[in-house]
Protein backbone atom coordinates (compact mmCIF):
# COMPACT_ATOMS: atom_id res chain seq x y z
CA UNK A 1 0.00 0.00 0.00
CA UNK A 2 1.44 2.99 -0.94
CA UNK A 3 2.00 5.78 2.17
CA UNK A 4 -0.15 8.25 1.10
CA UNK A 5 -3.21 5.64 1.09
CA UNK A 6 -1.88 4.11 4.43
CA UNK A 7 -2.04 7.69 6.27
CA UNK A 8 -5.22 8.01 4.93
CA UNK A 9 -7.05 4.82 5.80
CA UNK A 10 -5.03 5.66 9.31
CA UNK A 11 -6.55 8.83 9.80
CA UNK A 12 -10.09 6.97 9.42
CA UNK A 13 -10.08 4.67 11.48
CA UNK A 14 -8.09 6.32 14.49
CA UNK A 15 -10.56 9.32 14.80
CA UNK A 16 -13.27 7.10 15.13
CA UNK A 17 -14.73 4.38 17.56
CA UNK A 18 -16.19 0.92 16.53
CA UNK A 19 -14.02 -1.99 14.58
CA UNK A 20 -10.23 -1.06 13.33
CA UNK A 21 -10.29 -0.86 9.36
CA UNK A 22 -9.19 -4.61 8.90
CA UNK A 23 -7.14 -3.48 5.42
CA UNK A 24 -4.62 -1.90 7.98
CA UNK A 25 -4.54 -4.83 10.57
CA UNK A 26 -3.57 -7.04 7.57
CA UNK A 27 -0.74 -5.04 7.14
CA UNK A 28 0.95 -5.49 10.10
CA UNK A 29 3.65 -8.32 11.02
CA UNK A 30 2.59 -8.76 14.62
CA UNK A 31 0.63 -12.00 15.30
CA UNK A 32 -2.93 -12.06 14.32
CA UNK A 33 -4.40 -11.94 17.91
CA UNK A 34 -2.59 -8.82 18.74
CA UNK A 35 -3.10 -7.00 15.68
CA UNK A 36 -6.32 -5.27 16.77
CA UNK A 37 -4.94 -4.20 20.60
CA UNK A 38 -1.26 -2.59 18.78
CA UNK A 39 -3.60 0.02 17.06
CA UNK A 40 -6.09 0.57 19.58
CA UNK A 41 -3.46 2.02 21.38
CA UNK A 42 -2.52 4.69 18.83
CA UNK A 43 -6.48 5.26 18.66
CA UNK A 44 -6.28 6.02 22.14
CA UNK A 45 -3.67 8.38 21.64
CA UNK A 46 -5.29 10.46 18.94
CA UNK A 47 -8.49 10.80 20.75
CA UNK A 48 -6.73 11.12 24.66
CA UNK A 49 -4.70 13.75 23.02
CA UNK A 50 -7.58 15.94 21.11
CA UNK A 51 -10.12 15.13 24.61
CA UNK A 52 -7.28 16.64 26.99
CA UNK A 53 -6.84 19.90 24.91
CA UNK A 54 -10.65 20.10 24.98
CA UNK A 55 -11.10 19.37 28.83
CA UNK A 56 -8.51 22.16 29.47
CA UNK A 57 -10.39 24.85 27.58
CA UNK A 58 -13.42 23.82 28.34
CA UNK A 59 -14.01 23.51 32.08
CA UNK A 60 -17.22 25.05 32.60
CA UNK A 61 -18.61 23.25 29.81
CA UNK A 62 -17.13 19.78 31.28
CA UNK A 63 -18.91 20.93 34.74
CA UNK A 64 -22.03 21.64 33.13
CA UNK A 65 -22.79 18.19 31.25
CA UNK A 66 -20.83 16.24 33.49
CA UNK A 67 -17.37 14.67 32.83
CA UNK A 68 -19.21 11.74 30.54
CA UNK A 69 -21.09 13.56 28.60
CA UNK A 70 -18.34 16.00 27.56
CA UNK A 71 -16.27 13.05 26.59
CA UNK A 72 -19.02 11.67 24.60
CA UNK A 73 -19.70 15.07 22.77
CA UNK A 74 -16.42 16.02 22.26
CA UNK A 75 -15.68 12.46 20.94
CA UNK A 76 -18.34 13.23 18.13
CA UNK A 77 -16.71 16.29 17.85
CA UNK A 78 -13.22 15.44 16.87
CA UNK A 79 -14.44 12.51 15.00
CA UNK A 80 -16.61 15.46 12.37
CA UNK A 81 -14.09 18.13 13.30
CA UNK A 82 -10.31 17.33 13.52
CA UNK A 83 -7.83 19.76 13.81
CA UNK A 84 -5.99 21.19 11.21
CA UNK A 85 -3.33 23.11 11.96
CA UNK A 86 -0.57 21.10 14.30
CA UNK A 87 -0.37 23.78 17.23
CA UNK A 88 -3.03 22.22 20.00
CA UNK A 89 -3.76 25.81 21.75
CA UNK A 90 -5.42 26.42 18.21
CA UNK A 91 -8.22 23.87 18.44
CA UNK A 92 -11.34 23.97 19.94
CA UNK A 93 -12.45 26.75 18.26
CA UNK A 94 -15.45 25.50 15.99
CA UNK A 95 -16.46 23.72 19.48
CA UNK A 96 -19.06 26.33 20.15
CA UNK A 97 -20.92 26.24 17.18
CA UNK A 98 -20.95 22.75 17.08
CA UNK A 99 -22.69 22.45 20.63
CA UNK A 100 -24.92 24.64 19.72
CA UNK A 101 -26.30 22.02 16.68
CA UNK A 102 -25.86 19.20 18.52
CA UNK A 103 -29.02 17.75 19.02
CA UNK A 104 -28.77 15.92 22.31
CA UNK A 105 -28.04 18.99 24.50
CA UNK A 106 -30.86 21.27 22.82
CA UNK A 107 -32.06 21.04 26.24
CA UNK A 108 -29.00 23.16 27.22
CA UNK A 109 -29.93 26.16 24.76
CA UNK A 110 -27.30 28.90 26.71
CA UNK A 111 -24.33 26.23 26.95
CA UNK A 112 -23.29 26.78 23.43
CA UNK A 113 -22.02 30.57 24.61
CA UNK A 114 -20.79 29.58 28.03
CA UNK A 115 -18.25 27.75 25.19
CA UNK A 116 -17.95 30.98 22.87
CA UNK A 117 -16.90 32.46 26.55
CA UNK A 118 -14.41 29.57 27.27
CA UNK A 119 -12.84 29.80 23.57
CA UNK A 120 -12.59 33.32 24.12
CA UNK A 121 -10.45 33.35 27.40
CA UNK A 122 -8.49 30.72 25.77
CA UNK A 123 -8.53 33.10 22.28
CA UNK A 124 -7.37 35.62 24.81
CA UNK A 125 -4.19 33.93 26.54
CA UNK A 126 -2.74 33.75 23.29
CA UNK A 127 -3.26 36.66 21.70
CA UNK A 128 -0.65 39.35 20.27
CA UNK A 129 1.38 40.80 22.78
CA UNK A 130 0.24 44.60 22.55
CA UNK A 131 0.91 47.35 24.57
CA UNK A 132 -2.68 49.09 25.92
CA UNK A 133 -3.62 52.81 25.85
CA UNK A 134 -2.84 54.12 29.62
CA UNK A 135 -4.39 56.83 31.15
CA UNK A 136 -1.42 58.75 31.03
CA UNK A 137 -1.25 58.99 27.27
CA UNK A 138 -4.71 60.10 26.72
CA UNK A 139 -4.43 62.99 28.85
CA UNK A 140 -2.07 64.18 26.37
CA UNK A 141 -4.77 64.58 23.69
CA UNK A 142 -5.96 68.26 23.36
CA UNK A 143 -9.53 68.83 24.62
CA UNK A 144 -10.43 69.89 21.09
CA UNK A 145 -9.06 66.53 19.54
CA UNK A 146 -11.51 64.44 21.99
CA UNK A 147 -15.10 64.17 19.61
CA UNK A 148 -13.30 63.17 16.73
CA UNK A 149 -10.24 60.28 18.38
CA UNK A 150 -11.19 56.83 17.29
CA UNK A 151 -10.35 54.23 19.91
CA UNK A 152 -10.02 50.70 19.55
CA UNK A 153 -10.23 47.50 21.74
CA UNK A 154 -7.08 45.32 22.61
CA UNK A 155 -6.45 42.42 20.50
CA UNK A 156 -7.11 40.53 22.85
CA UNK A 157 -10.64 42.12 23.95
CA UNK A 158 -13.64 40.08 23.12
CA UNK A 159 -17.32 41.57 23.83
CA UNK A 160 -20.42 39.48 23.33
CA UNK A 161 -23.88 40.24 24.09
CA UNK A 162 -25.60 36.88 24.88
CA UNK A 163 -29.03 36.20 25.57
CA UNK A 164 -28.17 34.10 28.30
CA UNK A 165 -26.31 35.06 31.81
CA UNK A 166 -23.24 33.54 31.07
CA UNK A 167 -20.93 35.21 32.97
CA UNK A 168 -22.82 34.66 36.16
CA UNK A 169 -22.75 30.79 35.15
CA UNK A 170 -19.24 30.96 34.21
CA UNK A 171 -19.19 32.35 37.63
CA UNK A 172 -20.44 30.06 39.82
CA UNK A 173 -18.04 27.76 38.59
CA UNK A 174 -15.62 29.65 40.13
CA UNK A 175 -13.49 29.06 43.52
CA UNK A 176 -15.57 31.68 45.63
CA UNK A 177 -17.90 31.99 42.55
CA UNK A 178 -22.01 32.88 43.11
CA UNK A 179 -24.62 30.00 43.50
CA UNK A 180 -25.11 28.24 40.52
CA UNK A 181 -29.11 27.70 41.91
CA UNK A 182 -29.06 31.84 41.91
CA UNK A 183 -28.74 32.50 38.78
CA UNK A 184 -31.65 33.71 36.66
CA UNK A 185 -30.97 32.02 33.07
CA UNK A 186 -33.95 34.10 31.49
CA UNK A 187 -31.39 37.25 32.02
CA UNK A 188 -29.27 38.45 28.90
CA UNK A 189 -25.77 39.52 29.57
CA UNK A 190 -23.08 41.11 27.95
CA UNK A 191 -19.63 39.94 29.07
CA UNK A 192 -16.36 41.27 28.37
CA UNK A 193 -12.97 39.42 28.14
CA UNK A 194 -9.38 40.41 27.55
CA UNK A 195 -5.90 39.95 29.08
CA UNK A 196 -4.10 42.52 30.98
CA UNK A 197 -0.92 42.23 33.04
CA UNK A 198 -0.38 38.09 31.54
CA UNK A 199 -3.58 37.39 33.14
CA UNK A 200 -7.02 36.96 31.47
CA UNK A 201 -9.46 39.30 33.46
CA UNK A 202 -13.79 38.81 32.26
CA UNK A 203 -16.37 41.15 33.86
CA UNK A 204 -20.25 41.90 32.64
CA UNK A 205 -20.27 45.56 31.41
CA UNK A 206 -23.94 47.54 32.17
CA UNK A 207 -25.77 47.92 28.69
CA UNK A 208 -24.52 51.76 28.32
CA UNK A 209 -20.59 50.60 28.55
CA UNK A 210 -21.15 47.71 26.58
CA UNK A 211 -22.95 50.00 23.66
CA UNK A 212 -19.56 52.14 24.06
CA UNK A 213 -17.30 48.99 23.67
CA UNK A 214 -18.96 48.19 20.74
CA UNK A 215 -18.73 51.58 19.20
CA UNK A 216 -14.81 51.65 20.01
CA UNK A 217 -15.17 48.11 18.44
CA UNK A 218 -16.03 49.88 15.35
CA UNK A 219 -13.29 52.29 16.15
CA UNK A 220 -16.15 55.05 16.14
CA UNK A 221 -15.14 58.60 16.93
CA UNK A 222 -15.42 59.41 20.72
CA UNK A 223 -18.04 61.25 20.17
CA UNK A 224 -19.97 59.46 18.36
CA UNK A 225 -19.16 56.36 20.67
CA UNK A 226 -20.43 58.43 23.76
CA UNK A 227 -23.52 59.08 22.10
CA UNK A 228 -24.38 55.21 21.51
CA UNK A 229 -23.31 55.21 25.16
CA UNK A 230 -26.04 57.98 26.28
CA UNK A 231 -29.39 56.37 26.06
CA UNK A 232 -28.45 55.53 29.64
CA UNK A 233 -29.08 59.13 32.12
CA UNK A 234 -26.77 57.72 35.00
CA UNK A 235 -24.11 57.10 32.55
CA UNK A 236 -21.37 58.38 33.50
CA UNK A 237 -18.35 58.58 30.07
CA UNK A 238 -15.62 59.97 31.84
CA UNK A 239 -15.42 57.24 35.21
CA UNK A 240 -16.09 54.26 32.58
CA UNK A 241 -13.29 55.79 30.19
CA UNK A 242 -11.05 55.51 32.81
CA UNK A 243 -11.78 52.33 34.42
CA UNK A 244 -11.32 51.05 30.66
CA UNK A 245 -7.89 52.17 30.57
CA UNK A 246 -6.66 51.50 33.54
CA UNK A 247 -7.94 48.06 33.26
CA UNK A 248 -6.07 48.07 29.93
CA UNK A 249 -8.44 47.17 27.78
CA UNK A 250 -8.60 50.14 24.83
CA UNK A 251 -5.66 51.00 22.25
CA UNK A 252 -5.14 52.92 19.39
CA UNK A 253 -7.08 50.93 16.49
CA UNK A 254 -3.79 49.69 14.11
CA UNK B 1 36.93 28.20 21.80
CA UNK B 2 34.31 29.10 19.47
CA UNK B 3 30.70 29.56 21.27
CA UNK B 4 29.02 27.10 19.27
CA UNK B 5 31.80 25.21 21.31
CA UNK B 6 30.77 26.13 24.50
CA UNK B 7 27.35 25.95 24.10
CA UNK B 8 27.97 22.59 23.00
CA UNK B 9 30.12 21.73 26.27
CA UNK B 10 27.24 23.05 28.53
CA UNK B 11 24.62 21.10 26.90
CA UNK B 12 26.94 18.08 27.56
CA UNK B 13 24.52 18.03 31.20
CA UNK B 14 20.79 16.30 32.19
CA UNK B 15 18.30 18.73 31.19
CA UNK B 16 14.58 18.77 32.56
CA UNK B 17 11.82 19.72 30.16
CA UNK B 18 10.03 22.55 31.09
CA UNK B 19 6.08 22.53 31.48
CA UNK B 20 3.70 24.62 32.26
CA UNK B 21 3.11 23.86 36.18
CA UNK B 22 6.72 24.22 37.21
CA UNK B 23 6.93 27.88 35.35
CA UNK B 24 6.63 29.72 38.45
CA UNK B 25 9.72 27.53 40.45
CA UNK B 26 11.86 28.89 37.88
CA UNK B 27 10.54 32.75 37.26
CA UNK B 28 11.07 32.74 41.24
CA UNK B 29 14.75 31.55 41.45
CA UNK B 30 17.32 29.56 39.57
CA UNK B 31 16.58 25.80 39.84
CA UNK B 32 19.57 23.23 39.18
CA UNK B 33 18.75 22.40 36.20
CA UNK B 34 21.77 22.51 33.21
CA UNK B 35 19.46 23.32 30.31
CA UNK B 36 15.59 23.65 29.47
CA UNK B 37 13.62 21.73 26.78
CA UNK B 38 10.06 23.25 25.29
CA UNK B 39 7.27 21.57 22.94
CA UNK B 40 7.85 24.44 20.12
CA UNK B 41 4.39 23.69 19.42
CA UNK B 42 2.96 25.25 23.09
CA UNK B 43 4.52 28.59 22.25
CA UNK B 44 3.40 29.39 18.64
CA UNK B 45 0.24 31.24 19.46
CA UNK B 46 0.73 34.87 18.66
CA UNK B 47 1.69 36.47 22.04
CA UNK B 48 0.97 35.62 25.80
CA UNK B 49 2.29 35.64 28.86
CA UNK B 50 4.38 31.78 28.10
CA UNK B 51 6.50 33.03 25.63
CA UNK B 52 7.36 36.09 27.90
CA UNK B 53 8.53 33.94 30.37
CA UNK B 54 10.16 31.44 27.98
CA UNK B 55 12.20 34.31 26.85
CA UNK B 56 13.14 35.45 29.94
CA UNK B 57 14.20 31.72 31.30
CA UNK B 58 16.37 31.51 27.82
CA UNK B 59 18.87 34.02 29.34
CA UNK B 60 19.84 31.87 32.17
CA UNK B 61 19.11 28.79 30.91
CA UNK B 62 20.48 27.03 27.32
CA UNK B 63 17.23 25.85 24.98
CA UNK B 64 16.58 22.71 23.65
CA UNK B 65 13.29 23.23 21.07
CA UNK B 66 11.24 19.75 20.48
CA UNK B 67 8.95 19.91 17.55
CA UNK B 68 5.97 17.56 17.79
CA UNK B 69 3.52 18.58 15.02
CA UNK B 70 6.04 18.71 11.85
CA UNK B 71 4.90 15.34 10.90
CA UNK B 72 8.81 14.57 8.84
CA UNK B 73 6.77 11.12 7.59
CA UNK B 74 3.86 12.85 5.76
CA UNK B 75 3.38 11.35 2.24
CA UNK B 76 2.43 14.53 0.97
CA UNK B 77 5.14 16.82 2.59
CA UNK B 78 5.66 19.36 4.96
CA UNK B 79 3.23 22.04 5.85
CA UNK B 80 4.98 25.36 4.83
CA UNK B 81 2.66 27.42 6.98
CA UNK B 82 3.67 25.74 9.90
CA UNK B 83 7.55 25.46 8.98
CA UNK B 84 7.44 29.37 9.08
CA UNK B 85 5.61 29.34 11.77
CA UNK B 86 8.38 27.14 13.98
CA UNK B 87 11.46 29.33 11.74
CA UNK B 88 9.71 32.38 13.42
CA UNK B 89 9.72 30.63 16.88
CA UNK B 90 13.41 29.48 16.54
CA UNK B 91 15.02 33.22 15.37
CA UNK B 92 13.19 34.75 18.10
CA UNK B 93 14.72 31.92 21.06
CA UNK B 94 17.85 31.05 18.90
CA UNK B 95 17.62 27.48 20.59
CA UNK B 96 20.93 25.45 20.77
CA UNK B 97 19.58 22.60 20.11
CA UNK B 98 16.20 21.60 17.26
CA UNK B 99 14.22 18.03 17.19
CA UNK B 100 11.90 16.15 15.52
CA UNK B 101 10.23 12.95 15.49
CA UNK B 102 10.61 9.98 13.07
CA UNK B 103 6.74 9.61 12.74
CA UNK B 104 3.99 11.12 10.79
CA UNK B 105 1.18 13.22 12.57
CA UNK B 106 -0.92 15.42 9.26
CA UNK B 107 -2.53 13.13 6.97
CA UNK B 108 -2.92 13.77 3.57
CA UNK B 109 -6.20 15.97 3.84
CA UNK B 110 -4.28 18.12 6.55
CA UNK B 111 -5.80 16.53 9.21
CA UNK B 112 -3.62 16.59 12.44
CA UNK B 113 -3.57 13.77 14.26
CA UNK B 114 -1.59 14.98 17.99
CA UNK B 115 -0.01 11.42 17.58
CA UNK B 116 3.71 10.18 16.52
CA UNK B 117 1.81 7.64 14.16
CA UNK B 118 4.09 4.81 12.85
CA UNK B 119 5.96 4.88 9.57
CA UNK B 120 6.47 1.60 7.47
CA UNK B 121 10.30 0.93 6.94
CA UNK B 122 10.09 0.98 3.13
CA UNK B 123 12.27 2.44 0.17
CA UNK B 124 9.31 4.36 -0.69
CA UNK B 125 9.12 5.91 3.14
CA UNK B 126 12.77 6.56 3.25
CA UNK B 127 12.44 8.97 -0.08
CA UNK B 128 9.69 10.72 1.59
CA UNK B 129 11.12 11.38 4.99
CA UNK B 130 14.60 12.29 3.36
CA UNK B 131 13.07 15.05 1.19
CA UNK B 132 11.33 16.38 4.15
CA UNK B 133 13.88 15.91 6.60
CA UNK B 134 15.59 18.17 3.92
CA UNK B 135 13.42 20.89 3.16
CA UNK B 136 12.57 20.98 7.08
CA UNK B 137 16.70 21.77 7.95
CA UNK B 138 16.51 24.09 4.61
CA UNK B 139 13.33 26.18 5.66
CA UNK B 140 14.64 26.27 9.14
CA UNK B 141 18.20 27.08 8.65
CA UNK B 142 19.65 24.42 11.12
CA UNK B 143 20.52 21.35 11.62
CA UNK B 144 17.69 18.50 12.65
CA UNK B 145 18.05 15.77 15.39
CA UNK B 146 15.27 13.15 14.85
CA UNK B 147 14.13 11.34 17.46
CA UNK B 148 13.73 7.29 17.17
CA UNK B 149 9.46 6.40 17.88
CA UNK B 150 8.42 4.51 20.56
CA UNK B 151 6.00 1.86 18.44
CA UNK B 152 3.39 -0.43 18.93
CA UNK B 153 3.17 -1.83 16.31
CA UNK B 154 5.55 -3.01 13.08
CA UNK B 155 4.44 -3.27 9.34
CA UNK B 156 4.86 -6.42 7.45
CA UNK B 157 6.55 -4.34 4.55
CA UNK B 158 9.63 -3.04 5.06
CA UNK B 159 13.21 -2.99 3.60
CA UNK B 160 14.57 -1.80 6.80
CA UNK B 161 14.39 -2.27 10.68
CA UNK B 162 14.16 0.85 12.57
CA UNK B 163 18.22 1.08 13.37
CA UNK B 164 19.20 0.60 9.67
CA UNK B 165 16.56 3.20 8.50
CA UNK B 166 17.61 5.39 10.46
CA UNK B 167 21.42 4.81 9.52
CA UNK B 168 20.29 5.31 5.68
CA UNK B 169 18.39 8.67 6.69
CA UNK B 170 21.35 10.30 8.56
CA UNK B 171 23.73 9.81 5.78
CA UNK B 172 20.91 11.33 3.13
CA UNK B 173 20.43 14.12 5.10
CA UNK B 174 23.20 14.83 7.53
CA UNK B 175 20.57 15.46 10.37
CA UNK B 176 21.82 14.21 13.60
CA UNK B 177 20.29 11.41 16.03
CA UNK B 178 17.89 12.47 19.12
CA UNK B 179 18.26 8.95 20.85
CA UNK B 180 15.70 8.51 22.97
CA UNK B 181 16.57 5.22 24.84
CA UNK B 182 13.24 4.84 26.69
CA UNK B 183 11.80 4.60 23.36
CA UNK B 184 14.47 2.54 22.22
CA UNK B 185 13.43 0.07 25.31
CA UNK B 186 9.67 0.20 24.85
CA UNK B 187 10.07 -0.75 21.18
CA UNK B 188 12.47 -3.46 21.13
CA UNK B 189 10.31 -4.87 24.23
CA UNK B 190 6.86 -4.73 22.27
CA UNK B 191 8.42 -6.01 19.27
CA UNK B 192 10.10 -8.83 20.95
CA UNK B 193 13.83 -7.66 20.31
CA UNK B 194 17.21 -7.23 22.23
CA UNK B 195 17.34 -2.87 22.72
CA UNK B 196 21.49 -3.24 22.78
CA UNK B 197 21.50 -5.06 19.73
CA UNK B 198 19.14 -2.44 18.27
CA UNK B 199 21.51 0.31 19.94
CA UNK B 200 24.72 -1.54 18.01
CA UNK B 201 23.13 -1.01 14.60
CA UNK B 202 22.00 3.31 15.18
CA UNK B 203 24.31 5.47 13.42
CA UNK B 204 25.58 6.43 17.07
CA UNK B 205 28.11 9.11 15.86
CA UNK B 206 24.96 11.44 14.84
CA UNK B 207 23.63 11.28 18.30
CA UNK B 208 23.55 14.96 19.54
CA UNK B 209 21.01 14.40 22.59
CA UNK B 210 19.40 11.55 24.69
CA UNK B 211 16.09 11.51 26.05
CA UNK B 212 15.06 8.79 28.89
CA UNK B 213 11.26 9.08 30.40
CA UNK B 214 9.23 6.69 32.45
CA UNK B 215 6.71 4.41 30.68
CA UNK B 216 3.27 2.35 31.61
CA UNK B 217 3.45 -1.69 31.66
CA UNK B 218 -0.15 -2.50 30.09
CA UNK B 219 -1.47 -6.22 30.65
CA UNK B 220 -3.61 -7.18 28.16
CA UNK B 221 -5.10 -10.45 26.93
CA UNK B 222 -3.11 -10.71 24.15
CA UNK B 223 0.13 -9.77 26.38
CA UNK B 224 2.23 -7.29 27.63
CA UNK B 225 2.51 -4.05 25.93
CA UNK B 226 4.82 -1.00 27.08
CA UNK B 227 3.20 2.38 26.63
CA UNK B 228 5.50 4.96 26.21
CA UNK B 229 3.58 7.70 28.86
CA UNK B 230 6.13 10.00 29.93
CA UNK B 231 4.10 9.62 33.57
CA UNK B 232 6.88 8.35 36.26
CA UNK B 233 10.10 7.72 37.03
CA UNK B 234 12.55 6.29 34.93
CA UNK B 235 12.49 2.28 34.50
CA UNK B 236 15.83 0.71 35.97
CA UNK B 237 16.66 -1.02 32.54
CA UNK B 238 16.10 1.94 31.00
CA UNK B 239 18.70 3.62 33.47
CA UNK B 240 21.23 0.47 32.74
CA UNK B 241 20.43 1.29 28.50
CA UNK B 242 21.70 4.71 29.20
CA UNK B 243 24.79 3.85 31.04
CA UNK B 244 25.24 1.32 27.92
CA UNK B 245 24.45 4.30 25.21
CA UNK B 246 26.56 6.86 27.20
CA UNK B 247 29.87 4.09 27.07
CA UNK B 248 29.34 4.38 23.56
CA UNK B 249 28.63 8.24 22.66
CA UNK B 250 30.51 9.57 25.46
CA UNK B 251 28.65 12.09 27.43
CA UNK B 252 25.68 13.82 25.68
CA UNK B 253 22.87 16.03 26.47
CA UNK B 254 20.47 14.20 28.62
CA UNK B 255 16.54 15.18 28.59
CA UNK B 256 14.40 13.64 31.05
CA UNK B 257 11.00 14.08 30.15
CA UNK B 258 7.54 14.10 32.32
CA UNK B 259 4.17 15.02 30.26
CA UNK B 260 1.65 13.00 32.18
CA UNK B 261 0.92 12.86 35.74
CA UNK B 262 3.76 15.72 36.42
CA UNK B 263 5.72 15.70 39.44
CA UNK B 264 6.90 18.27 42.13
CA UNK B 265 9.83 19.83 40.52
CA UNK B 266 12.09 18.55 43.01
CA UNK B 267 11.11 14.95 41.97
CA UNK B 268 11.93 15.91 38.31
CA UNK B 269 15.05 17.42 39.43
CA UNK B 270 16.36 14.32 41.16
CA UNK B 271 15.99 12.32 37.80
CA UNK B 272 18.08 14.71 36.42
CA UNK B 273 20.60 14.63 39.46
CA UNK B 274 20.60 10.65 38.84
CA UNK B 275 21.45 11.42 35.20
CA UNK B 276 24.18 13.82 35.68
CA UNK B 277 25.84 11.38 37.91
CA UNK B 278 25.73 8.82 34.80
CA UNK B 279 27.04 11.76 32.96
CA UNK B 280 30.01 12.56 35.22
CA UNK B 281 30.91 8.20 34.72
CA UNK B 282 31.47 8.94 31.26
CA UNK B 283 33.35 12.05 31.21
CA UNK B 284 37.41 12.34 31.48
CA UNK B 285 36.95 13.43 35.33
CA UNK B 286 35.88 10.18 35.97
CA UNK B 287 38.84 9.26 34.69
Amino acid sequence: MRLAELQTRMRQTLLTGGSLDPGLLALLADPPPQRERRLAVYRNNVRHALLSVLDAAFPVVRELIGADCFSATTLAFIAQRPPHVPALYAYGGELPGFLADFAPLAELPWLADVARLEWARNEALFAADWEPLSPNQLATVPVAELPGLRLGLHPSAWLHESPWPIHAIWDAHQPGGGALEAVDLARAEAVLVWRHGGAVRQRSPSPSESALLAAFALECPLAEAAEMAARDPDFDLSAVLARLLTDGVLTYPT
Amino acid sequence: MSLAHNRAAILAQAGIGLRHPHLPAFLTAPQPAAWLEIHSENYLAPGGPRLVALEQLHGDYPLSCHGVGLSLGSAEGLDEAHLARLRALYDRLEPELVSEHLAWSTAPDGTFLADLLPLPYTGEALDIVAANVGRAQEALGRRLLVENPSTYLRFREADWDEAGFLSELVYRTDCGLLLDVNNLYVSAANGGDDPLAALERLPLAAVGEIHIAGHARVATPVGELLIDDHGSTVAEPVWALLRAVLARTGPRPVLVEWDTNIPELPVLLAEAARAEFHLWEVSDAAG
